[in-house]
């Protein structure tokens, strides 16, 4: 029995191999995939390598300290301005935008952190204001500590800093900016909206050094005019506003390796047109009827033709991803995106391959569902026309379309199937790789399903 | 030429695919515009009055999928004669050729026409009923849909006619391809992929010049309302340009059903 499968093999690979317009429909798919990835790559560029590498935008109040000593305050009230709003303590060796610094901070939602030189990061409690909050400096070693009661002291962590023997104490807020999604002009488009957080302390001291006047400004830019931002105090109660991030800024978000294939939505067209093809032709030869003469057992033969395209279009994309990956990588670095925001990836990497294979992959899956509503279908335009409608029309339409909407489309149609080359996730990611391509096997498997079942009870 | 026009209604009459791909243009013109419609509110705008929102241009996106049955439909006008043979007969009951070619033409754009206004039509009422409970309503400056208004009945009209000339470039096409399939994926490459590849041309002024000349770009510019000073070109010099699409391939694919063994 699995030899008679055999031969069905072998005679759809015959009658594959035979029609030239089909073996140059694959060549073309190659061809468009791998030029056009090559084209859309040497164009465009980044400064990702340039750009700064930290945020450091606060409010910060603040006296000298000399040698060891300490910082504490109470923080008696937090406004929920960002998740991510911090209120606290710092040492900074400067109040130079980017230097060295080591903080005990509260935030609304995300508890007391210990943070250091834009690297350190320890979660403490999860408590909220009002709280104390305590940095001490010994020697070259900060350390962090928060209380309920400003008695009972827990340690949150602690970091070795090399500061000069003079540095800033004092407290600090900061509050991010708000991910926005906005949409004018028939467009969607993304943006950060700065926010201001406002705090109160209390008890406030630093020691080490001369006592001196607090002084206060904003450090690096501020978003907000020097009215909104600022500190008041009134009977040894400060109030603070300052708006910013104090972190590491992620380099280069860009997706260098989905950014290799962005031909593949072209080449997919060849794919569906000669797949498509590959069985509608045979019923408007009248070809199928000798198929099933030969081959009484009709599912078995649709096996086999799904088996054949489904391998050689995976050969044929293998080509056309690697070749595509090969080409479009010199160009990405001749255009500024090199180490460290971008380091170089390598044919043989882990998430390369997936992505090159996984490319592949998706095209011996589009031709395999092509295939199934071809024979569905049994008529070649109309089959081509529904496959353009679901690959080709909503790349189109995206931009138009709401965010939530565009990701919703991106998660449940066959389209899904594209996410297995990316390698990133970002707030536009709709769905994740395997995920992804295992949506298109669905559609692909019902495709056939649906196929094998007609062509069982209908006549040739 | 009565005859011929008359001979060709009958083809394209008696095949059930026109019917349906007919029906296809019309429920997947207005489908697409009503859930692209449905899926827009003012929630994500600075304000409802400052989204401004092309609300005739969002209840015709339908159009972006509809015209794929006009040319599936033109097409197989053509390509249909090839693939059964059919043509030799034809040519041989009328052997004036552009007769022929136009008697498809004018059949097959009279067709397109009707199923067009009722998509366009269906689409704007959809949109009549639906925008005003996305936050569209006259308070804040979204008139309700209709034709009274200029240039929503210029976006109509215009959308209409957008209709017609697909049909059009879509049939000159086939009959300079003659292959369904090759002249489908000729089409649509002109229609969906040459937008997309020109946006990659590293020349900015030819890449200008395709992006602005590209048939469905250039064409869909007499469906914008909203900031139409904004636009590269006047919304019925964009329609003209996709005329001058389709009168081409008209021209070629008469001089080459002329001149070619059939």
């Amino acid at each position: 029995m699995s030899d008679r499968f055999g031969h069905l093999v072998r005679a759809e690979w015959t009658k594959f191999r035979s029609v030239r317009r089909w073996v140059l429909g694959l060549l073309i798919a190659i061809g468009l995939t791998v030029v056009l990835s090559t084209l859309f790559a040497s164009v465009g560029g980044t400064d990702a390598n340039s750009a700064p590498a930290v945020a450091d935008r606060f409010h910060f109040v603040h006296q000298p300290m000399t040698g060891d000593g300490s910082v504490v305050a109470r923080v008696s009230g937090q406004e929920p301005s960002h998740d991510w709003a911090k209120a606290g303590v710092m040492i900074k060796q400067s109040t130079a935008s980017g230097s060295p610094y080591a903080a005990i901070l509260v935030t609304p939602r995300n508890g007391v952190r210990f943070q250091a030189d834009f690297r350190t990061d320890i979660g403490g409690s999860g408590r909220t204001a009002p709280l104390w909050l305590k940095l001490t400096r010994s020697g070259t070693t900060i350390t962090g500590y928060e209380s309920a009661d400003g008695t009972t002291w827990t340690e949150v962590g602690s970091v070795s800093l090399s500061l000069p023997q003079t540095v800033e104490a004092g407290m600090f807020v900061a509050s991010p900016e708000i991910v926005e999604i906005q949409r004018q002009f028939g467009g969607t488009s993304i943006g950060g909206r700065p926010t201001l957080g406002r705090a109160t302390f209390d008890n406030a001291s630093v020691s080490g050094g001369e006592p001196a006047k607090w002084q206060h400004e904003d450090i690096g830019a501020s978003m907000f005019t020097s009215d909104e931002t600022g500190a008041t105090e009134s009977g040894g109660t400060f109030t603070v506003s300052g708006s910013g991030e104090i972190i590491r800024l992620q380099q280069g978000d860009d997706d260098l390796i989905f950014n290799s294939f962005t031909g593949v939505v072209f080449g997919l067209m060849a794919v569906i047109v000669v797949a498509v093809l590959f069985i509608t032709s045979e019923f408007k030869r009248g070809m199928i009827r000798t198929t099933f003469a030969a081959s009484p057992r009709r599912g078995r033969v649709l096996v086999a033709k799904a088996l054949v395209i489904g391998l050689v279009t995976f050969v044929a994309g293998l080509a056309a991803t690697a070749g595509a990956f090969l080409l479009s990588q010199p160009q990405f670095r001749a255009n500024g995106y090199r180490p460290p925001a971008y380091p170089y990836v390598h044919l043989f990497d882990g998430v390369v391959m997936r992505a090159v294979v996984g490319g592949a992959l998706f095209l011996a899956l589009l031709a395999v569902l092509s295939l199934g509503i071809g024979a569905i279908l049994r008529r070649s335009a109309g089959a081509i026309a529904l496959l353009i409608a679901i690959f080709i029309v909503p790349q189109i339409l995206f931009g138009g379309l709401p965010l939530n909407v565009a990701l919703w489309v991106g998660r449940v149609t066959p389209v899904a199937g594209l996410a297995i080359m990316q390698t990133t996730k970002r707030w536009d990611t709709a769905i994740d790789p395997w995920p992804g391509l295992g949506v298109l096997a669905g559609y692909a498997a019902l495709a056939m399903g649906v196929a094998i079942w007609q062509v069982r009870r209908r006549d040739a | 030429m009565r005859s011929t026009v008359y001979t060709e209604w009958t083809k394209l009459r008696t095949v059930p695919s026109s019917a349906w791909l007919l029906i296809g243009t019309v429920v997947s013109t207005v489908a697409l515009g009503s859930l692209i419609t449905a899926s827009v509110n003012t929630d994500f705008c600075p304000s409802p009055v400052e989204c401004f929102e092309d609300t005739p241009k969002l209840s015709l996106t339908g159009v972006y999928l509809g015209q794929l049955t006009v040319v599936v439909l033109a097409v197989l006008a053509m390509t249909n004669e090839y693939g059964t043979r059919m043509i030799q007969t034809t040519l041989s009951l009328a052997p004036r050729r552009y007769r022929v070619l136009s008697a498809k033409a004018i059949v097959v754009t009279a067709v397109v026409l009707v199923a067009a206004t009722v998509g366009v039509l269906g689409s704007l009422l959809v949109g009549r009923l639906i925008l005003p409970r996305n936050g569209f309503t006259p308070l804040h400056g979204y008139p309700p849909l209709s034709l009274g208004d200029g240039p929503t009945l210029r976006a109509a009209a215009g959308t209409v006619l957008y209709f017609g000339l697909i049909a059009l470039l879509s049939l000159g096409v086939g009959a300079i391809v003659r292959d369904t399939a090759g002249a489908i994926t000729t089409v649509v490459s002109l229609l969906y992929v040459l937008p997309i590849v020109a946006q990659f041309v590293p020349d900015p002024d030819v890449r200008k010049f395709l992006l602005e000349y590209a048939p469905m770009s250039a064409g869909l510019t007499i469906q914008v309302t909203v900031g139409v000073d904004l636009l590269p070109m006047r919304p019925w010099a964009g329609i003209g340009v996709l005329a001058c699409w389709a009168s081409a391939a008209m021209i070629a694919g008469f001089a080459l059903f002329r001149y070619r063994d059939a």
